[in-house]
């Protein structure tokens, strides 16, 4: 018997499934991007001096999206509230918080009487340590502090 | 085999540069993801509490920034162009401290005029700024 000849050995690396998990991965992360803003997207002031805030990001921030119509979002959730909800939900989420940092997400054509009827209203939750949310110039690149 | 035929039109895609613009793409995405959010600290008072004395008068240190419905900028009494405003505070706040000032903007107002307000009182080094809300000047 003799034995069949083995074929010559190929040499190229088959990309192909990594093409594939690539292609997935890829898709993934386009899914995911526009996902993961928290809360309702509105649009930012933009300022020159601001310094970053990590802990807006948390999963369990208390973050209030003010829209350039005046709705009020309570995040975690996302719920639409009315100001006067505010502060019965918000010294709820407050309690048995170290950080009693509220962050405001603000669009910048709204009118401040909105905003200013949100932070009249947290503090009558106790809350005095606000975060307005902006975007950072980037034209004008500076470190984070 | 094939392959040994020399010369032969190659049957095999060049998948070369489409893996490089995938891997840019996704490395694009993955550095796009963990975006920072970045925002302006600001106070808002808290009344005095019931059983203790309201806080003594210094009305000439209190250095409140008004913002009027057209968008012009008042340092307490004193009207500021607005670039200006960023100077001026420094000029004040040079020699003191406790780096406060409060801001009140008209209810009319974009929110975006009082938010630059704050970021230009933010770029002059002032550590605190307190908003002034309608129902704090009440005393609420």
């Amino acid at each position: 018997m003799q034995k069949q000849k083995a074929p010559a050995v190929i040499g190229d690396i088959n990309v192909t499934p990594m093409v594939d998990v690539m292609l997935v991965l890829l898709i993934i992360f386009m899914v995911i991007t526009p996902l993961l803003t928290k809360g309702q997207t509105v649009e930012l002031v933009k300022a020159k001096n601001p310094i970053a805030m990590k802990e807006a990001d948390a999963e369990d921030a208390i973050l209030i999206a003010v829209t350039r119509n005046g709705e009020v979002f309570l995040s975690p959730g996302n719920h639409r509230v009315t100001p006067d909800e505010l502060p019965g939900k918000v010294s709820d989420l407050l309690t048995n918080r170290l950080d009693k940092t509220v962050y405001i997400k603000a669009d910048q054509r709204t009118k401040y009487q909105a905003v200013e009827d949100v932070v009249d209203f947290l503090r009558a939750a106790g809350v005095d340590e606000l975060g307005l949310l902006t975007e950072q110039l980037t034209s004008q690149a500076q470190p984070g502090q | 085999m094939a392959m040994n035929v020399g010369g032969g039109p190659q049957a095999n895609i060049n998948v070369t540069p489409l893996i490089d613009v995938l891997l840019v793409l996704l490395i694009i995405f993955m550095v796009i993801t963990p975006l920072t959010p970045y925002g302006l600290e600001a106070l808002a008072p808290q009344p005095p509490k019931k059983n203790q004395p309201p806080p003594p008068e210094n009305d000439d240190r209190t250095v409140v920034i008004v913002i009027d419905k057209q968008g012009n900028i008042q340092l307490n009494q004193e009207p500021v162009q607005k670039e200006f405003l960023g100077p001026r505070l420094e000029q004040i706040f040079r020699t003191r401290a406790e780096r406060v000032v409060f801001v009140k903007g008209d209810p009319d107002l974009d929110f975006q005029v009082v938010a630059q307000a704050i970021d230009v009182a933010r770029g002059a080094g002032i550590d605190k700024i307190g908003l002034m809300t309608p129902k704090i000047e009440a005393g609420e």
